[in-house]
């Protein structure tokens, strides 16, 4: 199958500091792929890299055969890549439902209707509308996660999702994840807990300053012993 | 709250109805001022739909004011009618909006606002210079006409345009994406906002109604000069409007206006030296004691809808 996303050569520096350096990575549609490695290593800059946040300094990104890298955030949405944050960053003087509907386009009965389908998918129908900032940590990520599930991307990046929530609300999350990998969704994903990256994901990426350390199924990244020496040292 | 919103649309259409048939019996006096709360409720909801809505602030809004002044002052000289003229002041207005807007609004965080600074000033000494179109420092004076009645109703028809055209972006998607902007610009990027072209948008909206006001004013005083269209402390009371009226919301830069307004003319008049020390005071107190103002307090504790 056609590669849905391809990361070729990216570099990103800040000032001195070389946050992704020569990257590359290949995901093919309809797989969940787990993006992993210390603080700093350069993951969340890699996903602002291909969401067009920052501007790489060098290299290529292409989505579905075409190049993305030097369009705006809100162009590359558009051709099908949405988004979560790792800090959240719900809107919070909108309501819950306000937050679902701007992010659509077209008509607006449709989108309501998608809306609070997916606010009774995450048990937050009763809080549809209380302004998101008065939501607690794990519904206002809740609606972060189901706001990107709004328009129907063909690649969701999830940053760190499931920092913060609780056990029960996980496991839903990530039967929701799966379901969207069922249906031919593409997930790539940033993640500090390890059961879950070993749990859901088929291809792990490590990164490590910056760089591509190592790729492959999870069991055999868990085993390899330069990923075993970027997390605890030698 | 809820019979709230039953009395509220009757209440709104009596108060209409009243102000349309007040100068029936009006004095020349009662005329005037009551003109010039339209232009203040004008003024302060046109701030409103940028600042309020996108958070970003313009430090420099009656620049469209005085701009509007000019150029309906300059057209009336020239001999077009002062309505059509007002129009024109508008429109220009918009332009200088755009002009300005254009490569000041691509820039994210406070650039806008201090460039909203500088331009005020920059008109304000570019009108004394250009003496052959404006008069310089002279100022330019308007064939004598008696037309308040008119102007009352014209300025009364362009608050109520604003507060009509505020109330169908504030219950609209397209204000949700204005206030997406405010409430996380980076955020409302990566969910597919245009954010420049609404911040363009907002703005080109909210220089309209400053450049209308601006001319009827112009009309209404029959003289400007560059320091009486271009004050500084009107951008200040448009704020201060708005921040304690409630901002973001639709009827809080009315509250604003009106409450300021009134005070304004029952007390500041009286103590013209305390007017800018009490103008800071009032900053002071809403931004320490309620940033949402008098409206964004209700509609946080009742969790009323962003229409009340």
């Amino acid at each position: 199958m056609a590669a849905i996303l391809q990361v070729r050569n990216l570099v990103k520096r800040f000032g001195g500091v070389t946050a992704v350096n020569r990257v590359s990575l290949s995901l093919e549609a309809g797989k969940i792929y787990g993006l992993i490695g210390p603080n700093g290593s350069g993951k969340t800059t890699l996903f602002n890299c291909i969401t067009g946040i920052e501007a790489s300094d060098s290299g290529a990104v292409g989505f579905k055969g075409r190049r993305i890298d030097g369009l705006k955030p809100h162009q590359i949405f558009h051709r099908g890549i949405g988004r979560t944050f790792q800090i959240i960053r719900v809107f919070p003087e909108l309501t819950a439902l306000e937050n679902l509907l701007v992010v659509t386009t077209g008509d607006f009965a449709p989108a309501r209707q998608r809306a609070e389908e997916l606010l009774r998918f995450v048990k937050l129908e009763a809080l549809a509308d209380e302004y998101a900032g008065n939501l607690s940590y794990g519904q206002q990520k809740l609606v972060e996660f189901i706001r990107v599930l709004m328009t129907d991307p063909e690649l969701i990046l999830l940053d760190e999702p499931a920092a913060g929530v609780n056990r029960t609300l996980l496991n839903e999350l990530l039967e929701a994840v799966k379901a969207l990998r069922d249906r031919g969704k593409t997930i790539f994903l940033v993640e500090h807990d390890m059961k879950v990256v070993m749990g859901l994901c088929e291809t792990v990426f490590v990164l490590d300053h910056g760089e591509k350390l190592a790729e492959g199924p999870p069991g055999v990244i868990q085993a390899d012993e330069r990923v075993i020496e970027a997390y605890f040292g030698r | 709250m809820k019979h709230w919103t039953r009395w509220f649309p009757p209440a709104l259409a009596l108060a209409l109805l009243l102000l349309s048939v007040y100068p029936l019996w009006a004095t020349g006096y009662g005329i005037r001022v009551m003109l010039q709360l339209f232009m203040w409720i004008a003024l302060a909801q046109s701030w409103n739909l940028i600042s309020g809505l996108t958070g970003y602030v313009s430090f420099g809004h009656v620049a469209f004011f005085g701009m509007g002044s000019y150029a309906t002052a300059i057209l009336v000289v020239k001999g077009v009618a002062w309505p059509l003229a007002a129009v024109g002041g508008g429109v220009m207005a918009v332009v200088l909006a755009f002009v300005i807007g254009w490569p000041c609004l691509r820039l994210k965080g406070p650039y806008f606002a201090i460039a909203m600074l500088g331009l005020n000033e920059v008109l304000r000494v570019m009108a004394s210079y250009f003496e052959g179109l404006t008069g310089g420092g002279l100022g330019l004076s308007l064939p004598t006409l008696d037309a308040s009645v008119r102007i009352y109703y014209a300025m009364g028809l362009v608050a109520v345009a604003v507060t009509g055209l505020t109330y169908l972006i504030v219950t609209s998607r397209f204000g949700l994406r204005l206030m997406t902007i405010r409430e996380d610009e980076v955020a409302a990027e990566a969910m597919g906002i245009n954010t420049f072209r609404y911040k363009i948008y907002a703005f080109l909206l909210s220089a309209a109604a400053p450049g209308i006001v601006g001319g009827l004013a112009a009309r209404d005083m029959g003289y400007i000069e560059p320091i009486s269209v271009f004050p500084l402390v009107t951008t200040i009371t448009m704020i201060v409007m708005v921040l304690f009226g409630g901002k973001g919301t639709i009827w809080g830069p009315v509250l604003g206006a009106v409450i300021l307004f009134t005070f304004q003319e029952l007390v500041w008049a009286h103590f013209p030296h305390a007017h800018q020390v009490l103008l800071g005071a009032i900053i002071v107190t809403v931004v320490l004691v309620m940033p949402r103002g008098i409206l964004g307090v209700l509609q946080q504790k009742y969790n009323l809808p962003r229409t009340v």
